[in-house]
């Protein structure tokens, strides 16, 4: 119980240290709220282009793409605000060696770097994206049911738990490689394939947006879940995936904690 | 307390000659060297023992307290702290120990210190009364209560180096860690700085392993040093006794109230510094008592003091007789 109550607390004092970050100026705080509304609204645009010449794509109408879309931006929020901050986080400790800092703190030094930076004003982001799901529910005519929303609940678990571990291999190379940058920006160019439905690509791209940087199994099954075409082997599939990377993710940290140096005083 | 055998310690550099060109080569073909920073380095220090660890630049001295503290694995050798292997980082551990770097800091660089205090206290699981209180103690020993709410990017290097401190020990560790704890700080604030920690060492028994640039530092607080050149441990023991057998001599530095008449100086002993009404001669150390009686009957005194010779100047000799002939030494 005690190590549960102390995590909790460490969670509660990261959140707040971020949020006093966030507040300290306040300018780049409203600035930052502005700038992820805005490109929540480009995210739309490819999309609009696409079905302003045709019904559907690949079997998805406007509006069920519209789902993908809008769960995409639901988990872009989490990653840019929740994951994405405390990530750089490492990657800058690593190359300046101010990781020493983490590592001689009596926690888990995975959970510290997972939870160092919050950015609070993607919370508009969410909100967004939220509101672009209920639009699309409400182009669609209806509502997912009570089981297929708790199965899409359940995947957006699963998803969450596949970005954090894909974002965490991409630091553990930073230990070996110390400089990741455009390791990150492949990432995130990666995961902006997100936006599409799976089965918008073919062959040997599907199979590695399948498997290798699970993409359908982040956006495209819990769309399918909302829309209650998801089937249970599918859902069964997403979930076996996401604890095989949570695991293989926890096990490449822990080697590459062995391969950090530390940058020279 | 620490107990460190036959350590050692080798890093793969990317080597490169400078240029474009050489730079293009290295993208396709990399050649990297195998630096060895530490070379069977082996010692132990007693609870409450404060050690000095000494040497150039790049002898190693960074890295054997990063090993010490679980930062870095060993490449062979095996070290302890009380009854761990520092790189398991156990809880018990890392409640036992801190490190305090020189030329990096632990403090939010945005916020007010007290919010990295805040942090620790809930990172160490600390209660909360007996967090405050050896806050409070250390805030009041280092005199730094008005800065404590200011944001950390406004505060001077020194400042920062005693907010830093106090995040530091605020889980009141057994064995400190500190590497280059005055660097950058003026001579005031070094010998505060360095009382403080003497204060800390005495008032709660532990053990203390320093590095620094600054022989004061170490020639004021540790009574033992531990030499590292070129990852060889090349002497362990008594500063003192260190100075003497290398240079067996005192100084002894007179003020004159008018210019003496030439010879009179050179028969005392070797002239080490002279100025029209200044002179510093170096004495071996068994004919001090003679050669000052000698100078007060012969030459004009105002002034007259008898000191060691300055530690740079020992610790440079004996690193530089050190790599004119190999061998290492130890008390």
């Amino acid at each position: 119980m005690r190590p549960l109550r102390h995590y909790a607390r460490l969670l509660a004092v990261q959140m707040r240290t971020s949020l006093t970050l966030a507040v300290q100026y306040r300018f780049d705080f409203f600035l930052e709220g502005a700038l992820a509304l805005f490109w929540l609204a480009i995210t739309l645009i490819p999309l609009l282009v696409v079905y302003s010449r045709r019904e559907s794509v690949a079997g998805w109408s406007f509006p069920e793409a519209l789902v993908v879309v809008g769960w995409f931006s639901v988990l872009k929020a989490v990653l840019d605000g929740g994951v994405t901050p405390s990530l750089n986080f490492v990657v800058e400790g690593v190359r300046k060696g101010t990781l020493d800092f983490i590592l001689l703190k009596p926690a888990d030094a995975q959970f510290l770097v997972s939870t160092a930076r919050f950015e609070p004003w993607r919370i508009l982001d969410f909100l967004g994206s939220i509101a672009v799901l209920a639009y699309a529910f409400h182009r669609l005519g209806r509502v997912p049911s009570v089981g297929d929303f708790m199965v899409g609940l359940a995947l957006f678990g699963v998803a969450l738990i596949l970005l954090y571990s894909l974002w965490i291999l991409v630091v553990s190379v930073s230990f070996r490689v110390v400089k990741v940058d455009n390791l990150s920006y492949l990432f995130i160019s990666i995961f902006d394939a997100g936006r599409w439905p799976i089965d918008v690509f073919k062959g040997a791209l599907r199979l590695i947006f399948t498997v290798v940087f699970p993409l359908a199994l982040m956006t495209t099954y819990p769309a399918q879940a909302l829309l209650g075409k998801l089937t249970s082997a599918h859902a069964l599939l997403a979930g076996t995936g996401g604890l095989a990377f949570a695991a293989i993710a926890r096990l490449v940290w822990k080697r590459a904690l062995r391969a950090y140096t530390s940058a020279s005083s | 307390m620490i107990r460190a055998r036959k350590l050692c310690k080798t890093y793969r550099v990317h080597r490169r000659p400078p240029g474009l060109l050489a730079a293009l080569r290295s993208v396709i073909r990399r050649r990297y060297e195998e630096v060895r920073a530490l070379v069977d380095v082996s010692f132990d220090i007693a609870p409450g023992e404060r050690v000095g660890f000494l040497g150039p630049n790049g002898a190693g001295k960074t890295t054997a307290l990063k090993i010490l503290s679980g930062l870095l694995y060993p490449t062979s050798g095996s070290v302890t702290v009380g009854d761990f292997v520092p790189q398991e980082r156990r809880t018990e551990f890392l409640h036992m120990i801190t490190l305090v770097m020189g030329q990096k800091q632990q403090l939010l660089w945005d916020l007010p210190p007290a919010e990295t205090f805040a942090m620790n206290r809930a990172l160490f699981d600390l209660p909360r009364r007996e967090a405050d209180a050896t806050q409070q103690e250390l805030v009041d020993l280092l005199e730094i209560g008005p800065l404590i709410g200011k944001p950390t990017r406004q505060l001077s290097l020194g400042e920062r180096m005693k907010c830093e401190l106090v995040a530091a020990l605020l889980h009141r560790p057994k064995v400190l860690f500190l590497d280059e704890p005055t660097i950058g700080l003026d001579v005031s604030m070094q010998a505060r700085v360095r009382d403080f920690i003497r204060r800390y060492n005495e008032s709660t028994g532990a053990s203390v392993l320093l590095t620094s640039h600054y022989m004061e530092d170490v020639a004021a607080l540790c009574p033992r040093v531990i030499v590292i050149d070129k990852g060889h441990l090349i002497y362990d023991g008594d500063l003192r006794t260190l100075a003497r057998r290398i240079r067996p001599e005192k100084r002894i530095t007179m003020h004159f109230s008018s210019v003496p008449a030439p010879g009179d100086l050179d028969r005392l002993g070797n002239c080490v510094a002279r100025s029209e009404l200044q002179a510093t001669l170096a004495v071996p150390a068994a004919q001090v008592t003679e050669a000052v009686r000698a100078a007060l009957s012969r030459l004009p005194i105002s002034d007259i003091s008898v000191e060691d010779p300055p530690l740079e100047e020992i610790m440079q000799e004996f690193l530089d007789g050190q790599s004119a002939n190999g061998g290492a030494r130890s008390a």
